[in-house]
């Protein structure tokens, strides 16, 4: 493993996430799409609810964090377990290309959709000669 | 628009050749990070169609699979126990440029042999799939009482 924590710095790396929260995260299956006007981004957020759903705007970079809710009765007795526990986070960089007032968000059935639409100075211009 | 997955030190990873000279080691890091990133999270990622992860769990009335489909919906999901196995099917509309097209899932587990096939009950909230699988009453000692005459 050491091996790999040396090709690989991330397995390695502490978790750098703030002080009062340090509970491993996760990088969330995610995908963009790109139009004129704006970006689309789905990401995959399983076992994820509205209410554990967190997406902020700051300094160019936007933050999707996903807490997980497990709705099981308590006093269960894993048998075999191939998913994890821990949350999700993803952080995008997009300096400031993106209208911050103008992010919409969906979440359905742990499948978030975010439409960021461009910044005006982002958008493809047209300059006419004259 | 760019995937950062440290917050600090960086302010991004700089789109360009690898590993170039002005680089500093934190963006070089950022850059492995992504090549492998991109590797593990498909090995298992449940993106792509195929297999998804399951989990299973007990207590002492059920047995329990739990799944996880984030996108699905809830017509094109299929349980159905089939000799002995619980299998799992499951297909997702994905919008790909203009059209669309569908990602399917299907999965076997294997369940215990006790379980009463004609009570088990399905959930499916937040992507996440939760079979509920109710286990035989032990079979009780019946009592039976002979008249003597």
């Amino acid at each position: 493993m050491s091996l790999l924590n040396t090709i690989i710095p991330s397995l390695s790396r502490a978790d750098t996430n703030g002080e009062a929260d340090h509970r491993p995260v996760r990088r969330p299956r995610f995908e963009i799409e790109e139009t004129d006007t704006a970006y689309g981004v789905t990401v995959l957020l399983p076992g994820v609810s509205k209410d554990g759903l967190e997406i902020t705007d700051e300094g160019g970079e936007l933050r999707v964090a996903g807490k997980r809710t497990t709705k099981l009765p308590e006093g269960l007795t894993a048998l075999h377990r191939e998913s994890s526990d821990s949350d999700f986070e993803l952080v995008l960089a997009h300096d400031d290309a993106v209208d911050a007032g103008k992010i919409q968000a969906e979440l359905k059935d742990g499948v978030l959709h975010l439409s960021l639409a461009k910044a005006e100075s982002a958008k493809p211009r047209k300059i006419s000669v004259s | 628009m760019r995937y950062i997955q440290y917050t600090p030190n960086t302010r991004g990873v700089v789109p360009g050749t690898f590993f170039g000279a002005r680089y500093p080691r934190a963006d070089i890091e950022n850059q492995i990070d992504w090549l492998f990133g991109t590797a593990l999270t498909g090995f298992a990622g449940s993106a792509r169609g195929g297999q998804f992860p399951v989990d299973l769990y007990e207590d002492k009335d059920n047995t329990y699979v739990r799944a996880e489909l984030p996108g699905v919906s809830r017509e094109a999901i299929g349980v159905e126990i089939v000799d002995g196995s619980l299998s799992i099917q499951a297909s997702r509309k994905e919008k790909s440029g203009e059209g669309e097209s569908t990602v399917s899932f299907n999965r076997l587990v294997s369940i215990p042999d006790e379980v009463q096939a004609d009570k088990v009950s399905a959930t499916y909230e937040n992507g996440i799939l939760t079979v509920t699988l109710p286990r035989k009453e032990e079979a009780k000692p019946t009592k039976v009482t002979v008249s003597v005459n």
